[in-house]
Parts: structure tokens; C-alpha cells; sequence
């Protein structure tokens, strides 16, 4: 069985357990908490992209995530858009803004890549934070353009709640399992395609990628476009989702957390992104009553992981399977 | 119309000249060897011509289209193809990703890449591998692989991208004998299936029976141009380079070859 087939099937096993989920916990705190995990699971699948696959050190992930957001509740907030118009709008203007940073980032290695990122994230925080201008004034007083402190709530759904009353949130579930499961395929495919083989290649050594053959700079913006679109989508579906989009989704502990799960499940593999954004979920939900231990947990976790670690969980399950397949293998030599 | 024309390049680093003035030409179906002393400029001679490094002054033309100004990428595309001195390899992909790469990326500019790999392509990665003998051992990762593996994958890349012009750096420095004579007899059947070789190599052996022109280079100037013969005979290249006893041997073998060549004529 080829890679590529091995990791479709693992694909389709979890997502028919996923669709089993809801029946079977019957709670609807671990339904809407596993919605939460289809959207982060989704971000760091498309920042394993960029990030472990073709290893540039970008930090955009989560400024283009919250650009999918913004763009969705504002155009349902200023122009009563259809939810479901409004969504793929806003992954676009996502990719719109990653093939950008993409192109200011060419002529940039390594760290600065990561600078470079993370400064238009957070100077985007900080306008949104400090614009106190008024731009329309609603019944509450007012809103500022990019709406401010407050942020933007009440700017649509996905209709869900007129058609299932209070079960509307497996609705979304399922919408989430969908972006999810399709996140992943997608992220599958360009793994094993030849795009995600020059990927590797320029990530292992990039002035012998070029000597044979492989242009930095364009397969540097095909991947940062690429990964942003499901990325942008996940911002989109996190406003309709929760109902409210606010500067928090570019704060920086956000991004830590997010980033942990890349680190935690292992960088650069197809599943290790999933495995660690699932271990991260649930240690937080564990934690939920340490208060402020949880950071302090969070970080023993972290840095933990890196130390014991290096290549994450999912590179832990390779040596394991490696050193049981092992004694097996030798003996079937000997055998001959 | 020579195949690789180099008129005057020239290299400097801040005050020094790595390569100077130089110029040579090379025909298609020869093998030029390229010999002198560490520091002599030979890399950075072949760093300009496969365009990792912009020359000072100076222009490289391949069949006749100046290629000075182009990237690494376009002159790969243009039919050129180099295997660097230092073991280089992508650690973590399989030997036959490693070729793979080669084969789809380097022989013609891809707008957008597709989802599959024509078969077309497999059948030169699998060609590649098989003039090299590294066939059997196509699945394992790069990284694993012992010295002379790593030396004649890389060579198996720069043929997967079917190359007009092979630049081989000491393709066989650190080898052991008969390690030599592996690679010796790959490049000997790369050379006779009419690719154009420029091959630097310290190894005499290696150099006086694979080249049909020897080219010494010293201080980034041309010391001697000739057959590999006249090396012996010319008291700058023994002086500065070889030494008496290793002339001695050089002349030896230079006549081993002539030898050869009656023979097979
Ligand atoms: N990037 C560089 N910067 C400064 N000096 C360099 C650089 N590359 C090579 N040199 C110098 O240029 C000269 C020629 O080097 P090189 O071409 O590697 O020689 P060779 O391959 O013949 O041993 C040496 O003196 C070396 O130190
Ligand atoms: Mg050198």
C-alpha cells in the first residue's frame, strides 16, 4: 500500500468516526468542544503546509485565519451577506492576503520569515484595538470599522437554528467535520503530489533544490496561497460558529497554542498536526480547573514534548513501530 | 559552435581574484578535466557557469545563447546539469524521490505541477538509478546512505534531468580505490553515451583516464591546456602542482591511455 492510500484510508476512518461522535456522547459541551477541535485541527493542518512541509517559518496562520473571520462578519455585518456567500469570500481574500505576504517574504530566511509574519499580525491587532472612530452607530452606540475592542457579533448563521431550534449546533459539527475532513484530504494530496515533493526538497536543502530545477519563489507563494484558503475557511466558519469575532483571534497566546500542536504531534507529517491539536485540546479541557496553573501546565507540556520529544508524538509512534517491526524483520532474515 | 563557451570570467571576492580572466571553450563529446591546487578557483569557476554565483565580468554561452544573467533554475532548464563537491542530498526524501525531483523539476520549466507523476518520468528516475547501480536500494532514505552512494546519487540526479553539459565536482574525493573505479566506469558510459563532461578531480588516476583535455588551473589563472600527455611535460604544472614523483606517475598513466585508445581504435 502506497503512502498516499494509507493515509486516504486513515482519512475515511475518521471521518466516519467523527460522523459517530455526536450519537455516541449524546453531550452537547463535547459536541460543540469538537467543533472548536475541526477548526484548530483545520489551521494547523494548513500551517503543517507551510510550516513542516516545506519549512518556512511563518507565523501568517493565524493572522490569515482571523482575516477569514473579519471578512465574513463584516460582510454579513455591513451588507447582510449570505453566510454561505460570505465564507468563501473571506478564504479568498485570505489567499489574497498570504500570496502577498508571501512575496514580501522571497528574499527572506528562516527567523526573519517568522519576524516578518508575526509583525503583520500583530500590527493588524493593534489597529483593530485602537481604532475608536465611530463608523456607523448602531442602537449600542458605536462601531468602529473593524470593529473595535468589542468586535462584531449578530452578522448571520448558517441557518441552522431556524431548521433544528436548540439542536443547531450539530449542525455546525458537522460543517466543522466537513472543513476538517476536506482540510485534510487537501493537505494529503499535496504531500504526495510532485508540488509537495519540491516542497521537501527546497525545506531539505534549497540551493540544490534549485540545481535541479526547483524555483523558490514559486512553489514559496503556490504554498503560502494554498494553505491559505482552508485556513481563511476556518476563520469564516469560526465567526459563524460562535457568533462573535474579535481581536482575540490574533492574540498571541492563541498563536502559541496553535503552534504548540504543530510542535506536540510532530512537524512535517501528515497526522501529526491532528494528534496534537486533539492531546492540546484535551489537556486543556483537563486543566480547565487550575486556573492560572493551566498557562503553567501548558507550557510544562510544551516544552516537555521538545525535550523528550524532538520529532513529536507522531514521530515517537514511527520509532515504536519501527523498533517492534524490527526483532520481527531480523528474525524473518534469519529465518531464510 | 561550441557547446560551453567561458570568455573572460572573472571572480572576486573583495580583493581576491578567485578565477581570472579565464576563457575556454569545450565542444560537444568531450571531457574536460580540471585540475590545480586547492584554492585555485575550480569550484568557483563552476559556480559561475551553473550560476550559484554572478560572475565579476565576463560572460558563460551555452550553444551560443548567453547565459550569464540567467538563475540556477533557468540554466538547469537550458541543459545543465552540476553534482556539487560536498555530499549534498535531500535527507529526508528516498534515493528515488531525490532523482524524482530532478527528473520532474529539471528539465523544463512547470508552470503548475500536477497531482501525478507521468510515467514517462518514472521511467527516467528508474534509468537514472540503474546507470548508476543504486536501483536496488531506491526506497531507502537519503540520509542513511554511505559516502560513495551519496556521490553517485547525486550523479544519478544530474542525469535524470537528461543534461546537454555534466559539471562534476571531485566526484571521487574521499574514496577508497575501488570506489574510484565505480564512478570511474559510471562517468566513462555517461561520457560514451555523448554527454559533455567537465569534471574537476585531485585524483590523476581518475582524471587522465576519463578526460580528453586537461585544463590546470592556478590562482584562478590558467597554468596549462592540453592533453593529458603534455602534463608531465610541462614544467609549471609539475612545479606548482603535481611534484616530481606523481609526474612520473601522471606520464605513466597518460601513455596507459594512449595505449587504451589504440586498442580500441
Ligand atoms: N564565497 C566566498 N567568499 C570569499 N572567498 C571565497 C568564496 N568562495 C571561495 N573563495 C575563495 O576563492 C578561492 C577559490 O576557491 P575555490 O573555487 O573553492 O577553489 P578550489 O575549488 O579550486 O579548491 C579560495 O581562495 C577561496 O578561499
Ligand atoms: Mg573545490
Amino acid at each position: 500500500m502506497t503512502a498516499m492510500r494509507r493515509d486516504l484510508l486513515l482519512c475515511g476512518l475518521f471521518a466516519a468516526a467523527a460522523l459517530a461522535w455526536p450519537m455516541v456522547s449524546g453531550l452537547r459541551y463535547s459536541v460543540t468542544q469538537t467543533t472548536f477541535f475541526f477548526i484548530w485541527a483545520t489551521v494547523v493542518v494548513q500551517w503543517n503546509l507551510v510550516f513542516g512541509i516545506s519549512g518556512i517559518f511563518s507565523l501568517a496562520q493565524v493572522a490569515l485565519f482571523a482575516i477569514g473571520a473579519y471578512v465574513t462578519a463584516m460582510l454579513g455585518y455591513y451588507l447582510g451577506t449570505s453566510m454561505l456567500l460570505a465564507m468563501p469570500a473571506g478564504a479568498v481574500v485570505a489567499v489574497i492576503a498570504s500570496i502577498a505576504l508571501g512575496l514580501a517574504c522571497l528574499r527572506l530566511y528562516g527567523p526573519y520569515v517568522a519576524l516578518l509574519t508575526l509583525c503583520v499580525s500583530q500590527v493588524l491587532y493593534v489597529l483593530i484595538v485602537n481604532d475608536t472612530d465611530c463608523f456607523t452607530h448602531p442602537p449600542a452606540g458605536c462601531m468602529p470599522l473593524m470593529g473595535g475592542v468589542r468586535g462584531f457579533s449578530r452578522f448571520g448563521d448558517l441557518g441552522f437554528r431556524d431548521w433544528l431550534g436548540s439542536g443547531f449546533y450539530i449542525g455546525n459539527y458537522y460543517v466543522g467535520l466537513a472543513l476538517l475532513t476536506a482540510a485534510i484530504l487537501f493537505s494529503i494530496l499535496i504531500i504526495h503530489s510532485p508540488m509537495g515533493l519540491a516542497f521537501r526538497a527546497l525545506r531539505d536543502n534549497p540551493v540544490y533544490a534549485a540545481a535541479r530545477g526547483v524555483d523558490r519563489f514559486r512553489y514559496q507563494l503556490w504554498i503560502f496561497g494554498l494553505s491559505a484558503f482552508f485556513t481563511g475557511l476556518a476563520g469564516a466558519f469560526y465567526a459563524v460558529n460562535t457568533g462573535v469575532v474579535g481581536p482575540v483571534v490574533f492574540s498571541f497566546p492563541h498563536l502559541l497554542f496553535l503552534l504548540s500542536m504543530i510542535v506536540v504531534g510532530g512537524v512535517g507529517t501528515v497526522w501529526g498536526p491532528v494528534i496534537g491539536a486533539v492531546v492540546l485540546m484535551v489537556a486543556d479541557e483537563l486543566m480547565r480547573e487550575l486556573g492560572d496553573f493551566r498557562d503553567i501546565g501548558m507550557g510544562l507540556i510544551l516544552v516537555g514534548c521538545v525535550v523528550l520529544m524532538p520529532k513529536g508524538l507522531s514521530g515517537l509512534f514511527q520509532s515504536l513501530s519501527a523498533r517492534l517491526a524490527g526483532p520481527a524483520a531480523s528474525a524473518a532474515e534469519k529465518a531464510k | 559552435m561550441p557547446l560551453l563557451s567561458c570568455r573572460n570570467v572573472t571572480k572576486a571576492f573583495g580583493s581576491l581574484m578567485a578565477v581570472s580572466d579565464l576563457s575556454f571553450d569545450l565542444a560537444a563529446g568531450e571531457v574536460l578535466g580540471i585540475g590545480g591546487p586547492n584554492g585555485a578557483g575550480k569550484t568557483t569557476l563552476f559556480e559561475m557557469i551553473s550560476g550559484q554565483t554572478r560572475v565579476t565580468s565576463g560572460s558563460v554561452v551555452l550553444e551560443g545563447r548567453d547565459i550569464t544573467r540567467l538563475s540556477p533554475v533557468g540554466r538547469c532548464h537550458a541543459g545543465l546539469a552540476r553534482v556539487f563537491q560536498l555530499n549534498t542530498g535531500f535527507d529526508s526524501l528516498t534515493l528515488r524521490e531525490n532523482v524524482l525531483v530532478a527528473a520532474y523539476y529539471g528539465r523544463a520549466p512547470r508552470r503548475m505541477p500536477g497531482f501525478r507523476i507521468p510515467s514517462e518520468v518514472g521511467d527516467r528516475v528508474q534509468e537514472a538509478l540503474c546507470r548508476v547501480g543504486l536501483e536496488t536500494r531506491a526506497d531507502r532514505p537519503a540520509a542513511t546512505l554511505p559516502v560513495i552512494d551519496r556521490k553517485l546519487l547525486m550523479i544519478a540526479g544530474a542525469l535524470a534531468m537528461s543534461p546537454k553539459l555534466l559539471l562534476l565536482d571531485e566526484p571521487v574525493g574521499g574514496l577508497t580505490q575501488r570506489e574510484i573505479d565505480q564512478v570511474a566506469e559510471v562517468v566513462g558510459r555517461v561520457a560514451a553515451d555523448g554527454v559533455t563532461v567537465v569534471l574537476i578531480e585531485h585524483v590523476m588516476r581518475f582524471l587522465v583516464q576519463l578526460s580528453s583535455r586537461v585544463m590546470i588551473l592556478h590562482h584562478g589563472k590558467k597554468l596549462y591546456e592540453g592533453d593529458a600527455a603534455g602534463l608531465s611535460r610541462d614544467r609549471d604544472v609539475v612545479e606548482v602542482y603535481l611534484g616530481q614523483g606523481a609526474g612520473r606517475e601522471v606520464a605513466r598513466l597518460a601513455a596507459g591511455r594512449e595505449q587504451g585508445a589504440q586498442h580500441a581504435g
